[in-house]
């Protein structure tokens, strides 16, 4: 019988060498919270719960050290993306992944989707929707009341971070070079 | 409630193995009764192959299954202490209780003394808080750690508990 | 579960069966009582999303009689804990080996002395034997895997200056 269960034991053990991965890798449930929109938040989203202080709340931006350093959200702690997979977050965080643009972020999503953890979300623009929504939100001068005020309520948000909203006096200037000019901050 | 009925069974099957009679347990300690090396290797070997593959045929959702947390210095430390107290006591928390339940006083008496124990480091906690939460890694695998599949180190584990039953019984045989 | 006398039974146990006294059943078999526990410790993780525990039910317990917030609290491990008790009493009763033993001073001391230090360590750790050593070592947490090696080197270390109280 001892027998028995140390060869039951030892083949299970050499299979499960072979075996791959004890995640199975769902996609078509990927897919659906995708279309969803399960996958994301926005950057406006994620400002309010840093705010609130929400509960195991983790920000992770995937890009590089240098990236990282030059600036990130605050309170963000950086992993680069292929590092990811051997950061073991507990199940019961929330992670928020961010890229620059939001290309690795989304991909970051997936890697953390298929390992298991249900409570990921990413950053549909990186870092530029945060540095455009919430550190210099605008606001066209004329826009309609209700407009205005969801504009205010992101600028009281954006004011906690540092930011500077503001009201566009003219047509808004949405050229490349103001749009940088933004980033750029100071 | 599952939480019974999963108690129940898990009380039943460490009185069987004879795990409620202090003797027997520190008898590991003096490489007299190998028991509770048996006893924990063939329960961890079934575990871990278990979840492994019910999990890689994807009947057990393995993320959803609480991973308890790594905290290195805490828990070298209180290993160590946590070491020293089971062989003086011959049972730890489970056993004290299947021992106390099975009649044998002594299992009684470990019980009262780590209920003080638990008690005492409660109320004395505040100097021990910085230690308490030194080092702490989430809930960090070796999987994870060593950068190799999970099956990788399922394979390990058994090859070790394998081993190390096949050291045991030679040396009961011999000694 | 069917019972194979698979182990020499203990010395007492011999004893007790040439008096002709109660027939007390043997141990099972290390290995499998083992690999029942594991099954256990499976379905716990398939039907529960844990695993076992103890130490934690010791942990809630003092925390509602002394208020300590720090003390991690787990009314599932309380419900499970008193299963143990259960389990326990219903194995050795239908094993015939449930009796009431009187414990020598010494021996109580150094048990009681035990627990305590074992109390200590548990909180330290964050569990013990069920809910690190098995539970932990069952999923590959390194932590565990820690705990369970640093207890296991405690145990050596300390066991020649105990000998003679195991005599």
């Amino acid at each position: 019988m001892r027998r028995a269960l140390a060869i039951v034991a030892a083949t299970g053990g050499v299979l499960a060498l072979l075996a791959g991965s004890p995640y199975p890798l769902d996609v078509q449930r990927l897919a659906t919270a995708v279309a969803r929109e399960d996958d994301h938040v926005t950057a406006v989203e994620l400002a309010a719960w840093l705010r609130a202080g929400k509960h195991r709340l983790r920000v992770v931006d995937v890009r590089t050290p240098p990236e990282f350093a030059i600036y990130h959200i605050p309170g963000a702690e950086n992993v680069p993306i292929e590092s990811l997979t051997a950061v073991p977050f507990p199940a019961e965080d929330t992670v928020v992944l961010y890229s620059e643009v939001g290309i690795h972020g989304a991909q970051a999503w997936v890697f953390l989707r298929a390992l298991g953890h249900r409570r990921v979300y990413f950053l549909r623009n990186g870092l530029h929707e945060w540095l455009d929504d919430v550190m210099s939100p605008t606001i066209a001068e004329g826009a309609p009341a209700d407009a205005q005020a969801a504009f205010d309520r992101v600028a009281e948000l954006s004011r906690f971070f540092g930011g500077m909203p503001r009201k566009l006096t003219g047509r808004a200037d949405t050229s490349e070079d103001a749009l940088r000019a933004r980033r750029r901050g100071c | 409630m599952i939480a019974l009925a999963i108690g129940i069974a898990f009380g039943f099957c460490l009185e069987r193995a004879g795990l409620g009679d202090s003797r027997k347990l520190a008898g590991q300690f003096y490489f007299t009764d190998f028991t509770v090396l048996k006893v924990m290797f063939s329960a961890i070997v079934t575990a871990a192959l278990g979840a492994f593959w019910l999990a890689r045929l994807g009947v057990l959702d393995l993320a959803g299954v609480y991973v308890p947390e790594t905290y290195l210095l805490p828990q070298l430390a209180g290993g160590l202490l946590f070491g020293a107290g089971f062989v003086a006591a011959g049972l730890c928390p489970g056993t004290s209780c299947v021992a106390a339940a099975s009649g044998h006083g002594d299992g009684l008496m470990v019980v009262l003394g780590m209920f003080v124990g638990v008690v005492v480091t409660g109320l004395a906690f505040a100097p021990l808080r910085h230690f308490y939460d030194s080092t702490a890694r989430g809930p960090l695998t070796f999987p994870q750690l060593l950068h190799v599949p999970y099956g990788a180190v399922v394979f390990a584990v058994v090859a070790l508990a394998l081993a190390t039953f096949a050291a045991a019984e030679r040396w009961e045989r011999c000694a | 579960m069917s019972e194979a006398l698979t182990s020499a039974p203990l010395p007492r146990e011999r004893e007790r069966v040439a008096e002709g006294r109660v027939r007390a059943r043997a141990y099972s078999d290390p290995y499998l009582a083992g690999t029942a526990l594991g099954l256990v410790l499976l379905a716990s993780f398939a039907l529960a999303g844990r695993g076992l525990g103890a130490s934690g039910a010791f942990t809630t317990l003092a925390a509602k009689v002394t208020s300590s917030p720090d003390l991690h609290q787990s009314n599932w491990l309380l419900l499970e804990i008193a299963g143990v008790v259960i389990g326990g009493f219903a194995s050795a009763l239908l094993a015939k080996r449930l009796r009431f033993t009187a414990v020598k001073a010494s021996r109580a001391t150094i048990a009681f002395g035990g627990g305590a230090v074992m109390g200590l360590g548990t909180v330290l750790a964050r569990g013990c034997t069920s809910g690190l050593a098995l539970t932990g070592g069952a999923l590959l947490s390194v932590g565990s895997w820690l705990f369970m090696i640093a207890a296991f080197a405690g145990a050596y270390a300390l066991a020649p200056l105990l000998r003679r109280a195991w005599r």
